[in-house]
């Protein structure tokens, strides 16, 4: 039986080449979309969860209440270690400072300088985390306060082999400080699904020390800081949960409004935002989104299947007749009629492969991922999942359809097209065009609002500005390093900060005035910094030399005017910090935020990184100056390698950036494979209408007369499918929109236009092929009869 | 064998009723060769249909080989047809994909007879046929009577108890036809029933007895000499 079927599948692809062809390529470019797209969810999905504690592996969260409602944040820097012996159920704890807390630190010895990413960590932050320790013992690579794990990479930079630098000394230099420390311990590489990335890990304890920040904890503090606990196998999680959410309560013993909170640390990935204090989205949403478009696209490739394979059946009536008078089962035959889609969507899983071989170098570019298509057992059993739900959802309808046709009638050639089945087909063509139709307008939405962020006057000039992260005397002389740097040709202006512009991670605060509490973030700048970067000041003066005052002197925005609701802001105390100047809104963070309040802080020896105006035109000749004078300037240290304050700004838009191209794709292979699908459809429209055709054209009919009498069904199904889709596209991509508080206003062209070109392309498709007909001779299809 | 009593059929459209069949009764016995004739429309097909279970009436009995099978469910009525009828069609019928070694096959591989079986039934028959060397042939590489030939033998390749020819000789020229009589008279001889629709009093000779219908109803039955 079985091989009596696949027999008869053989010629029926060799009987009808053209639905074949439109079907295997339909199915192959639906399946590599789709293939493509499990890759990319499967990485998102295995980020940080190759660690062995996952499952019991926390990250500790703490949620406070400000005048714009639950803000969550880091915790305190001695939370990790207060927590364990609170609760039995903690197996380990540990304390980090959080990624990008500082700017590279410099690593010296033997007289060789590499510029590492490190992250200071509690004792247990190698239980905790499975980082591959090829040398050194977890529980004692950070025991002392001299302790430093470096990377193999590090390791090998500075002693040749990660065995020679166990027990050798380092000594890392970070702006005025440093500290000598004895490598301890060696990584291997993290792996790139890993969301933390550094090169070095040094002892927390001596942080602490640096910060004189004490011995015991103060539960009345914050912090910016990582708190990890992994519980005991078998510990109660939601008990966990419950006494961790109230344990400020109870020590605090007042009725405070700061709460802890835990996040298994495997999801905190995929769900990295948090409003009002809970969790609610983040990466997840892209992933979700992909998913829905691979999903959508195989369905739109199964639809030409169905759709094919239904108006073909004039052509398989005998077959299907036969087989039934024959005693053929309807099971049987359904079984016949899967295993030709299967067997087809097979076909197409070959071609597919092939293309995503092809096309992954590309996405990786538009993703910035490392996929590859490795035969593992995963992969293997995904894709043939995939490809085999494919093929039987695209033969499920033709199956229950064609199985179902009464044999008497089949077999006098009578299809007994019933009104369901004709709408059902309908309906199919309308769903595909619905989804061509939505793809096109998010890809222009998505554009336009791209081109407004680039376009949009932020409050400050990002054009011409380089920013390189200072080291070595560059970073303990900040003042002398300016000044000379100023006087360099084609340096506008320079200043210095601590962290960055456009990345203001773990620098919210809460600030208060007269009992108003509010977050607000802050940047430590050297004077120039509102002039290096054109902000203006709506109100008093910017920081100057010239004027001395008993305090810090601050420079806030309109917005944290507002939100405090300050009278006369200049002059006055916030937090023992004088306020002298209010600069005018300028948006420090993406647009998808509104402008937030925000404080400059004068702190002139601070110099993490430096930002230097470059003259117009002059830019290329500037910046080998700079790095000529930098490396004269600090001996010794690693080259200078900078960017371009553009380049941070555009950084922010990444996803969106890379949601953009991708829709692009998806929407051309939306439409692509709908029109393959209108084609065959036309094509046997054209067929099994031939008599009509040659009676009409011995009655004189015209060419175009018969064009439009084949095209006329199809351009309205298209029609309608435009009309459903309009609202559909308009309330999601207001959804997307809403996701920036600055975005552009949805014009009437961007749903018109779509429409516009889904009926352009649907038209030429269905045009080619009725003017064909159209064109043949009448005798000919006369003769036939 | 076959036994109906007050047959009806009825079609509906939308506007009017037609009756196919109006109360048709009617006998066939075991080894019999009846011919079914009378003008277009007067219901020949239809009652053919309904005999060879691939229609149900809207009323009366039909008893087949002593079980009543007017309403039987599809799997039954597929399961009769599989093992007791065969059909021949004056259009042939013959699935265009397939060889005609395979369109032969065709009906043994739904009863499921193994595979060498099959050979040996297919190789049989086809040479009876006269068609053997036909085998790995399309049907459209044969001539009409060629064709033909090859559905009598899908016919009959699973010794079926019965076998319904609807105008099998319709199609084809003369010496053809007759061929096709002559193959049908030899099965008949050889103990299967056949019952034919035709229209041709010449191939009306050919069968023992002559039912006329007219509008859907009996009018003359008549035995051959």
């Amino acid at each position: 039986m079985l091989q009596h079927s696949l027999l008869l599948i053989y010629r029926n692809f060799k009987r009808f080449r053209t639905t074949f062809f439109i079907n295997l390529v339909g199915l192959s470019v639906g399946l590599a979309g789709a293939l493509t797209i499990y890759l990319w969810v499967h990485d998102e999905w295995s980020f940080d969860r190759y660690h062995a504690t996952t499952g019991r592996l926390f990250q500790v969260l703490e949620n406070q209440r400000t005048a714009e409602g639950l803000n969550t944040y880091g915790t305190a820097p001695l939370l990790a270690e207060a927590l364990a012996e609170e609760m039995p159920e903690i197996q380990y704890a540990a304390v980090a400072t959080p990624p990008d807390f500082f700017p590279g630190l410099t690593l010296v010895a033997k007289g060789k300088t590499v510029r590492a990413d490190a992250k200071f960590a509690g004792k247990d932050f190698f239980h905790i985390f499975s980082y591959n320790l090829q040398q050194g013992d977890a529980s004692q690579v950070l025991a002392t306060k001299t302790a430093a794990v470096l990377s193999q990479e590090m390791a090998a930079a500075l002693f040749g082999t990660a065995a020679n630098a166990m027990g050798k000394t380092v000594e890392w230099q970070l702006a005025d400080l440093k500290q000598t420390v004895i490598v301890t311990g060696v990584f291997g590489p993290i792996p790139p699904n890993s969301t933390d990335q550094f090169d070095c890990v040094l002892s927390f304890d001596a942080f602490k020390d640096i910060m004189k920040m004490g011995e015991s904890i103060d539960w009345a503090q914050d912090g910016p800081f990582n708190t990890f606990v992994v519980l005991h196998e078998g510990a109660d999680e939601a008990q966990f949960q419950t006494k961790i959410s109230s344990l400020l309560q109870r020590k605090l013993a007042t009725n405070t409004e700061r709460a802890l909170l835990v996040q298994p640390y495997a999801d905190m990935y995929l769900h990295g935002e948090y409003t009002n204090g809970v969790p609610s989205g983040g990466r997840i949403e892209y992933v979700q989104l992909f998913s829905a478009i691979a999903v959508f696209i195989l369905v739109i490739a199964c639809i030409n299947f169905m759709n094919l394979a239904t108006a073909k059946a004039s052509r398989r009536l005998k077959e299907i007749g036969v087989k039934k008078t024959l005693g053929a089962s309807r099971f049987s035959l359904v079984a016949h009629f899967l295993a030709e889609s299967v067997l087809m969507s097979f076909l197409a899983l070959l071609i597919a492969l092939v293309l995503v071989e092809l096309l992954l170098p590309q996405f990786n570019d538009i993703t910035g991922k490392h996929l590859a298509l490795a035969f593992t057992p995963h992969l293997v059993f995904s894709a043939l999942g995939i490809t085999l739900i494919t093929g039987l959802l695209a033969g499920s309808y033709p199956a229950v359809y064609l199985s179902g046709l009464r044999p008497v009638e089949v077999l006098k050639g009578q299809l007994a097209g019933s009104v369901a089945d004709l709408w059902t087909r309908k309906g199919l063509v309308v769903f595909q065009f619905m989804l061509s139709v939505l793809f096109i307008v998010c890809v222009w939405v998505i554009q336009g609002q791209l081109a407004f962020v680039e376009s949009k006057d932020l409050g400050y000039d990002r054009n011409g500005i380089v920013s390189f992260e200072a080291a070595g005397r560059a970073q303990q002389q900040p003042t002398t390093f300016l000044a000379e740097l100023k006087r360099l040709p084609g340096a506008v202006n320079a200043s210095s900060m601590w962290g960055s512009l456009v990345s203001t991670y773990g620098a919210g605060r809460p600030v208060e005035w007269e009992g108003r509490k509010i977050l607000a973030n802050n940047l430590s700048v050297n004077y120039d910094m509102l002039e290096t970067l054109g902000i203006t000041l709506k109100e008093g003066r910017s920081f100057s030399p010239q004027f001395r005052t008993d305090s810090v002197q601050i420079i806030v925005n309109e917005a944290l005017v507002a939100s405090l609701g300050l009278q006369n802001p200049v002059g006055q105390l916030l937090d023992n910090q004088r306020i002298v100047g209010v600069a005018r809104d300028f948006h420090y963070e993406s647009l998808h935020e509104k402008v937030k309040p925000f404080i400059f802080r004068l702190e002139p020896q601070t110099a993490g990184t430096i930002l230097v105006r470059l003259a117009p035109g002059r830019e290329q000749e500037t910046i080998g100056r700079i790095q000529q004078f930098y490396a004269a300037f600090n001996p010794g240290q690693t080259p200078l390698t900078y960017h371009f304050l553009d380049e941070d700004y555009q950084a922010q838009y990444a996803s969106e950036r890379r949601v953009g191209v991708l829709a692009r794709y998806f929407a051309g292979l939306a439409i692509l494979i709908s029109c393959l699908g209108l084609f065959g459809l036309t094509a046997f429209t054209a067929e099994r209408r031939r008599r009509e055709i040659g009676i009409r054209k011995v009655l004189g009919a015209s060419e175009a007369s018969i064009v439009y009498l084949l095209s006329r069904d199809l351009t309205r199904l298209v029609l309608v499918a435009i009309v459903v889709a309009l609202p559909i596209s308009y309330w999601v991509v207001q959804q997307w929109l809403n996701g920036f508080e600055y975005r552009i206003a949805l014009r009437l062209w961007y749903f018109a236009g779509a429409g516009v070109l889904a009926l352009v392309v649907a038209w030429l498709t269905i045009s080619t092929q009725a003017i064909r007909a159209a064109r043949v001779a009448p005798t000919l299809y006369l003769r036939d009869e | 064998m076959i036994k109906i009593e007050n047959l009806e059929k009825i079609y509906r459209t939308d506007e009017v009723q037609t009756k196919a069949l109006n109360n048709v009764s009617l006998e066939v016995a075991e080894g019999e060769f009846v011919a079914i004739m009378g003008p277009s429309g007067c219901g020949k097909s239809t009652l053919l249909n309904i005999l060879g279970l691939l229609d149900e009436p809207d009323g009366g009995s039909f008893t087949f080989a002593g079980t009543e099978v007017a309403h039987a469910p599809e799997r039954r009525r597929a399961a009769l047809r599989k093992q007791h009828i065969g059909f021949v069609f004056q259009s042939f019928n013959l699935i265009d994909e397939l060889t005609v070694a395979e369109n032969v096959e065709l009906p043994l591989i739904y009863l499921g007879v193994g595979a060498a079986e099959r050979q040996a039934k297919v190789t049989r028959v086809l040479e009876k046929m006269q068609v053997m060397h036909r085998r790995n042939h399309f049907p459209q590489q044969l001539s009409g009577g060629q064709q033909q030939r090859v559905a009598v033998a899908r016919a009959v390749v699973n010794s079926p108890r019965l076998i319904l020819a609807d105008e099998p000789t319709g199609n084809l020229d003369s010496s053809n036809g007759n061929e096709v009589m002559e193959l049908l008279t030899e099965l008949n001889e050889a103990g299967t029933t056949v019952i034919m629709v035709t229209h041709s009093e010449h191939d009306a000779r050919y069968a023992h007895r002559v039912i006329r219908l007219l509008d859907g109803q009996v009018v003359l039955e008549h035995a051959r000499a």
